[in-house]
């Protein structure tokens, strides 16, 4: 399945097998951790074992910044 | 499911070092008791003093000041346009929205209007673009603070930039950085006290805390920001961190308790009013004014 995900202010498109993929596999599939990242699923932040389906509303938030302040 | 150790409703965050999992509206409680905590604990401020909080636009510093603001202080905003095309643009249109959303005032100021902006600063000089940008924002956040009639600067700076921070600072055992690492800065020699309300708020802590209070902040980096060296710093710690939850807070606060203490004979930086613009500097004329009179020049230098 094809999912768009909403990350930094730019749209992506990933593809998945399957018709379901778990919020954790969606970051590590963007290289990200949960230390830092989290999945947010049409307004609601998720858990790490939720599963994301074709059609939702997905927003990566990855929270290192570089910049300070 | 995990459920929230407050109410027992579905919780929707987990934070491992605490070992705590929390609902919404529980999240946003414990955030705010926790940054109220530390304003205590480090006697930052209290609720008679003006409070300047620096603005990027950025999830740290409009969810310190939306915490602040919830919490009963008195504090309004600043924000520092950089110039930077899109990001710059943008980020003053969430800072502003954001500002009227609290019903409280942000003092605008723009680089290009009082120096120049960073991309041209970024051309003339010879350092990274990160440093100048550091230095003006400093100048402008005490010169504006002391205008306006702020007894207290406060800025976004979360435990992992501190602990980033710290972690470069003792690969090189730079003693004179550490001995500044301190989440108060004390007012004195014509600088107005700073302070880091969020230095025990992890990154991802803060933004789960935007996110969760609806605020609409810029997810885009600073183009110039990318190639940081305290992003490869956060990235290590957050390897050690997923292994040992803890690490970073205990690194930061055990080196606050156990070693700071220890530098704190300071080493007496002599420091005068700056003789053009009565900024406090180490020399004659402040890093800012020095920086205009070699943009004088060269912008005199390409009209001949
Ligand atoms: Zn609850
Ligand atoms: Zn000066």
């Amino acid at each position: 399945m094809k999912l768009r995900v909403q990350y930094r202010g730019r749209e992506l498109e990933l593809e998945f097998e399957g018709d379901k993929v778990k919020a954790k596999d969606l970051l590590k599939a963007m290289n990200l951790s949960r230390e830092y990242a989290f999945v947010v699923v049409n307004g609601e932040v998720v858990e790490e074992d939720f599963y994301i389906r074709e059609g939702d509303q997905v927003r990566v938030i990855n929270a290192i910044s570089g910049g300070q302040g | 499911m995990k459920r929230c150790a407050k109410c027992s409703q579905k919780a929707v965050v987990y934070l491992p070092h605490h070992r705590i999992a929390l609902c919404k509206e529980h999240y946003i409680e414990w955030f705010e008791r926790r940054v109220e905590r530390t304003i205590r604990e480090f006697r930052m401020f209290s609720k008679d003093d003006r409070v300047l909080v620096a603005v990027s636009g950025g999830k740290d510093s409009l969810s310190l000041w939306h915490a602040l603001h919830r919490l009963g202080y008195q504090a309004d905003g600043l924000y520092i346009n950089l110039g930077i095309g899109e990001y710059s643009k943008l980020s003053e249109e969430k800072a502003k929205k954001f500002a009227q959303s609290l019903g409280r005032t942000l003092h605008v100021i723009r680089l290009k209007d009082v120096v120049e902006d960073i991309p041209t600063l970024k051309e003339m000089e010879k350092r990274p673009a990160c440093s100048v940008c550091g230095n003006l924002k400093r100048y402008y956040m005490n010169k504006s603070a002391k205008e306006l009639g702020f007894s207290v600067i406060a800025t976004g700076h979360n435990l992992d930039d501190e602990s980033a921070t710290l972690m470069g600072n003792v690969l090189s055992w730079n003693l004179g950085y550490l001995q500044r690492q301190y989440p108060v800065l004390k007012e004195g020699n014509g600088f107005v006290k700073k302070v880091k309300p969020l230095c025990l708020i992890t990154e991802k802590e803060s933004a789960l805390y935007a996110l969760l209070s609806n605020i609409d902040f810029v997810e885009e980096e600073c183009p110039y920001s990318v190639d940081a060296s305290s992003i490869e710093y956060k990235l290590l710690l957050s390897q050690i961190e997923e292994k040992s939850p803890g690490t970073k807070l205990r690194f930061y606060l055990e080196f606050l308790r156990k070693i700071q203490p220890l530098l704190k004979r300071e080493e007496k930086l002599e420091l005068k009013p700056c003789s053009i613009c009565g900024e406090p500097t180490s020399a004659d004329v402040c890093t800012v004014c020095r920086l205009k009179q070699r943009l004088t020049l060269s912008e005199k230098g390409q009209g001949s």
